[in-house]
């Protein structure tokens, strides 16, 4: 959009609206970040202390082993890494079912579109009740079995989208060549479509970790996630700031870091392929 | 050559492949469902099957304290519509929903059109401005949290400051201050969304439609309203619908930020289903305030998801 | 090496009738080319025989066995497709053999039909580079061999050459037409492109909406069209077609096409019952029968006429001439340098011999 000839007011004027707008993104993480290295001291300073002189990271080992902070990582790894791949295995070939062969029409489509909006509250309560009676409570497979439901409207529709520009002359080569409609669409079809596989797992890896809802609801002290551990900071007692901002810190550096790596289909994974990128 | 090729094809025999059996064929003619199949029995066992069992619980008492599954017809729906923490849930919801979508959407816009040329640290910057995405919600209320609790977090310290005399808000606890807080950390959190969906549409207006307004004398107000806007319409929808069958579900921050508090005012209707639901273990009444808060949302996500399909449907 | 028989085919698109009870039969080793425009169903057709699309309705058979329902892989065709369909991923080498492994052949002789099938193409150099690495000629050769080394009893092309530039086309329709005189597999070919249809086909097969116009040798078609639709896809540049009335001049049936211009009918392009048909008829006559001819006398069932050129087209070889008669635009064709430039008086010499006449209610060409 060209309104670059308005000259240096309107130049002026976005490099300080931008200005602000990235003070604003990172000046709560930079908080969290010093807070969580500042000895205890330090956080009851006032003024506040903007740059530890003693900077510890004792935080980070309570954090992650008084609160079981890294119980609570490695069930987050072991949940999301099992559901993104369940996510994966299931939800591409709907997706190629859907794409290339139009299945169950306006219907599926619409029925499986529409699960990304159920409010999970009106999903959770049965589906606690069910787990409770069929001893998936507080186990990783029910949160997992959980995870993967959740995730697979939005593997499902991005993979849709990617499937249906990809040219079908390929893979009905295959077919005339030799393969079954099986093989055509494992050796021909997925291999092509691998980076939307991917892309469409790192945010499905995403949403799992930062997930917290089912997390509270459906584990206890056995399956916990990350996030939940941060149930035990509630209420401010001024002597955890250092542990929940470390936690903080362990939880949302690998999240930003994997989003940043896929941004590239960032829209697409937003709106559920509806727009490209 | 030819000669090979009579010799290897007796009449209609698939040269070199064993026949098919029966159950490659019936595979074959049914690839399409067995494709869809097992996706689709997950999501059926996790939402249909819960959902039809919610329907029973809603019309049935089911609570910890009090035995027993009787049917007792609309009590628990009566109970919940009765309920002033219920009314009162959905107006927070619904006036947290409309602040936090009209200021992302603002702030979206904005970024967006400046972000739209290209500069020298645009991809740094973009990286930058989309980090609040990845980020669980409920960390991001812990975050907030952390900034604006007193007396420890630089917040009130920053504003005495800036504005010269003692800030003493108390973010967290005490209204209106406490919305300002939730809606702040919502709009920190989501306002990348608007502003990567709406900065694709602008950087889909082909800049011809610019260049012929520019060569005709057009304004750059004219230019917004009637070539910029008319076209991401269609986006802006798009975005707005999403964000907000999301915000609807806002429950992460106020678990984190306030705590439904002070009281029960900043319950949200997630946040007051829960309570009821797990911690009273009103589960009859829970679930049917779940149910008449998917219909209340069911209508709107009706209209998007119909949106979507006919966007996907052009080839 | 296969005949095709099919039966009363019928497909449909929803509410789309793409195919429409169609008969056809293509007999073993011809080259057979279905053509038409746009939407005329030749590639449902095809793509039908390959096992691509469903058949809902009718028969197909494939060397005497009722291929319907059948997987493509068991059919036993190979088919090339207009953007080559090559495997990315894969070397040409694999490209080409890709079949052949689905098959579970040794690998030996994989490695043999494959150099042998490169060799045939004059891609034997580049059997390690990816599909990305080649030209489109290139990438078409590396498609049909794919296509030639599996032996199948029938090839499938459709509009292979379409993607190509001018050029590139002449010359590998050539090499398909080669290709053909050496394996002599029965070969079914779509293109839109007539000149393909002509230079290649052994069998035309002209097809509109979804049923066969007229099929036959290409000179059958082109000589004896049976309908205007078929007189006008057919030859380069399109059949000359003007309306006119059948009258009668001195007792004879002349053509009167208005404006004063009167043409004297031979013999053979009267129409059996005049009356029964009534007066309107549309007069086609090929550019090429339009001549500028230096005798002085006007040979038999032709009509020396003075015409007022509007548009001279040259194209280094033969000169096209534009003319009205009675405001219908006529080209004819003529020497390199007969004409010089618009506006010229000359005769034309109109050969009716090989003229067609048609009912325009029909569009069917008057016996």
């Amino acid at each position: 959009m060209n309104i670059g000839h308005l000259g240096r007011w309107s130049r002026l004027l976005r490099f300080a609206a931008l200005a602000l707008a990235i003070l604003f993104v990172l000046g709560p993480l930079y908080w969290v970040a010093i807070t969580s290295i500042k000895p205890s001291n330090d956080y009851l300073a006032v003024p506040p202390v903007w740059f530890p002189s003693q900077p510890t990271l004792i935080h980070y080992w309570a954090a992650l082993f008084a609160y079981r902070g890294l119980d609570g990582l490695i069930n987050s790894v072991i949940v999301s890494v099992l559901a993104t791949l369940l996510s994966a295995l299931l939800g591409t070939p709907m997706a190629y079912s859907l794409a290339r062969f139009n299945t169950g029409g306006q219907h599926l489509s619409f029925w499986v579109l529409s699960q990304r909006f159920l409010p999970p509250i009106a999903v959770v309560l049965p589906i606690f009740l069910i787990y409770r009676s069929t001893g998936l409570y507080d186990t990783h497979a029910g949160l997992i079995i959980a995870y993967t439901v959740f995730t697979l409207p939005v593997t499902i529709w991005m993979m849709f989208a990617y499937f249906r520009q990809m040219p079908r002359s390929l893979e009905e080569a295959a077919l005339v060549d030799g393969c079954t409609r099986w093989e055509s669409f494992i050796r021909v079809a997925v291999p092509l479509a691998l980076p939307g596989v991917v892309a469409a797992s790192v945010f499905a890896f995403i949403a799992c970790w930062t997930e917290f809802f089912f997390a509270l609801v459906l584990t206890s002290r056995h399956a916990f996630t990350l996030p939940t551990v941060f149930r035990a900071f509630l209420g401010f007692q001024g002597s955890q700031y250092g542990e929940s901002s470390a936690l903080s810190m362990v939880s949302l550096l690998p999240s930003i870091a994997l989003g940043i790596l896929v941004q590239k289909h960032l829209v697409r994974g937003l709106t559920l392929g509806a727009v490209r990128g | 050559m030819t000669e090979a090729s009579t010799a290897e094809h007796p009449a209609g025999r698939g040269a070199g492949l064993a026949p098919p059996t029966a159950y490659a064929l019936w595979c074959d003619r049914n690839f399409k469902w067995l494709l869809v199949a097992p996706a689709v029995a997950l999501i059926a066992a996790l939402s249909i099957y819960p959902l039809l069992f919610s329907i029973w619980i809603s019309f049935v008492n089911y609570d910890f304290s009090v035995p027993g599954h009787d049917f007792v017809g609309l009590k628990n729906f009566r109970q919940v519509v009765a309920d002033p923490v219920a009314r009162w849930s959905v107006v927070v919801t619904a006036m947290l929903t409309a602040l936090d979508v009209t200021f992302e959407f603002l702030l979206g816009l904005g970024l967006a059109l400046i972000m739209v040329q290209s500069f020298r640290w645009r991809g740094l910057i973009m990286s930058i401005l989309i980090i609040p995405l990845f980020i669980s919600p409920v960390i991001v209320g812990q975050v907030w949290a952390l900034l604006l609790q007193r007396p420890f977090g630089p917040t009130d310290y920053l504003l005495s400051q800036l504005l010269g005399f003692d800030v003493t808000i108390s973010w967290l606890t005490s209204p209106p201050w406490n919305f300002i807080a939730l809606v702040l950390a919502d709009v920190w959190q989501w306002t990348p969304f608007m502003f990567v969906i709406l900065l694709a549409g602008l950087t889909a207006i082909p800049p011809h439609l610019y260049e012929a307004a520019e060569l005709d004398g057009v304004g750059n107000w004219s230019t917004f309203r009637y070539i910029t806007l008319p076209y991401i319409g269609p986006m802006i929808t798009l975005a707005i619908a999403f964000r907000l069958l999301d915000a609807i579900k806002l429950f992460d921050t106020i678990f984190m930020m306030t705590g439904g508090g002070p009281g029960t005012s900043t319950y949200t209707s997630s946040y007051y289903l829960y309570q009821v639901g797990f911690q009273q273990f009103h589960l009859g009444q829970a679930t049917a305030g779940s149910w008449l808060f998917l219909i209340l949302t069911a209508i709107i996500i009706m209209g998007l998801v119909r949106r979507l399909l006919r966007a996907e449907a052009k080839p | 090496m296969a005949d095709v028989k099919i039966r009363a085919l019928h497909k449909w698109y929803g509410a789309v009738h793409a195919v429409r009870g169609m008969d056809l039969d293509l007999k073993d080793g011809e080259f057979n080319v279905l053509v038409g425009p746009s939407g005329c169903g030749k590639s449902t057709l095809l793509r039908m025989i390959a096992g691509l699309e469903t058949i809902e309705s009718g028969t197909i058979e494939v060397g005497g066995q009722v291929v319907n329902g059948m997987r493509p892989r068991d059919r036993d065709v190979a088919m090339v497709f207009q953007d080559y369909a090559l495997y990315p991923h894969m070397t040409v080498a694999r490209n080409i053999g890709f079949g052949l492994v689905a098959r579970k052949l040794p690998r030996a002789e994989i490695e043999a039909r494959v150099a042998r099938a490169a060799g045939m193409l004059g891609i034997g150099g580049l059997l390690e580079r990816y599909p990305r690495q080649l030209s489109g000629g290139q990438r078409q050769r590396v498609a049909i061999g794919r296509a030639i080394v599996r032996n199948p009893r029938i090839f499938l092309f459709d509009e292979p050459l379409s993607n190509l530039d001018a050029q590139l086309r002449d010359e590998m329709r050539g090499e398909i037409k080669r290709l053909h005189q050496e394996i002599g597999t029965t070969m079914i070919y779509v293109t839109h492109d007539q000149i393909e249809a002509m230079t290649l086909a052994d069998r035309i097969v002209l097809m509109r909406d979804g049923i066969i116009e007229q099929q036959g040798g290409p000179l059958d078609l082109f000589e004896r069209p049976k309908s205007q639709f078929v007189a006008g896809f057919l030859g380069s540049p399109q059949m000359n077609f003007v309306p006119a009335k059948l009258t009668l001049q001195d007792g004879n049936v002349a053509l009167d096409i208005g404006d004063g211009i009167l043409f004297a009918l031979p013999q053979k392009l009267i129409p059996r019952n005049t009356q029964a048909q009534g007066p309107d008829v549309i007069l086609g006559m090929r550019s090429e029968h339009l001549r500028r001819s230096p005798a002085a006398a006007v040979a038999e069932g032709n009509v020396r006429y003075p015409v007022t050129i509007e548009l001279v087209q040259p194209t280094g070889s033969r000169t096209y001439i534009t003319f009205s008669l009675n405001k219908h635009p006529v080209v004819a064709e003529v020497a390199a340098h007969d004409v010089q430039r618009a506006g010229e008086r000359i005769e034309v010499d109109f050969d009716l011999n090989r003229a067609v006449l048609i009912d325009p209610h029909t569009g069917l060409v008057l016996a």
